[in-house]
């Protein structure tokens, strides 16, 4: 079953900094703890254009920080509730495992930009309560607000 | 590569298009671009004991520990 998540489902985007903020961060729920594979990233802006360095980031997240509670919503209609708890545009960080970035992407802030998995190397985080993925953004000199969009499976 | 792991689009201001593609580091599961046609050894490595091609901070670590071993025992014995 398939589920897309992004930072305009719920809460406010948070202004950009050089340090990172968490846009969408995926994690097992509690309840109904599932193994979940991040199949499709897309991440971009929608500040005034201009020509600045973005920095976009997935980490393993092992705690939650204070995010908007958002609910994956389901590709097909007819599927049961996402079994993954999603949270949006954190005002306080997670805890983030070191060097445990699975993708990053240096972008100029006029671009934008999406990855998709081949069938197999999906971004797979674990049925650990807590466990997940964040997607994040940093940026020395932007200080508007960046989109992030994850589609998962489970 | 031959069979790459992920596809990336890169979407310009002026509506140019760039493509490229990326390899799943087979022990911790990250993503890093590649040319066409990349060799293992420049992406990273190619690790002998389970055939994946594994990424620089990977090689770096020395052992072979397959994802699906990590993600196991991460649900296990949980993520430390």
């Amino acid at each position: 079953m398939r589920y897309s998540s992004n930072n305009d489902l719920a809460g406010t985007k948070q202004a950009m900094a050089a340090t990172y903020k968490t846009l969408v961060v995926l994690t097992a729920a509690t309840a109904t703890l599932t193994r979940g594979k991040v199949y499709d990233v897309l991440v971009g802006t929608n500040g005034t254009p201009a020509d600045n360095p973005m920095e976009f980031d997935i980490s393993r997240q092992t705690a939650a920080g204070t995010a908007t509670a958002i609910t994956p919503v389901s590709l097909e209609p007819g599927d049961r509730a996402a079994g993954t708890v999603g949270a949006a545009n954190a005002t306080a960080e997670g805890t983030i495992t070191a060097t445990s970035s699975v993708f990053y992407i240096g972008l100029n802030q006029r671009a934008s930009y999406r990855w998709v998995a081949a069938p197999g190397s999906e971004l797979v985080f674990p049925n650990t309560n807590l466990a997940g993925l964040a997607l994040r953004a940093r940026s020395a000199t932007y200080t508007g607000t960046a989109t992030g969009q994850m589609y998962h499976e489970e | 590569m031959l069979r790459p792991g992920g596809f990336t689009f890169a979407f310009d201001y002026d509506g140019n298009v760039h493509e490229g593609e990326t390899f799943m580091c087979g022990h911790c599961g990250g993503h890093k671009h590649v040319k066409p046609f990349e060799r293992p050894e420049d992406i990273g490595g190619l690790c002998k004991c389970c055939m994946k091609p594994i990424c620089p901070r990977c090689v770096e670590l020395g052992d072979c520990d397959p994802l699906e071993k990590k993600l196991d025992r991460w649900e296990k014995f949980g993520i430390g």
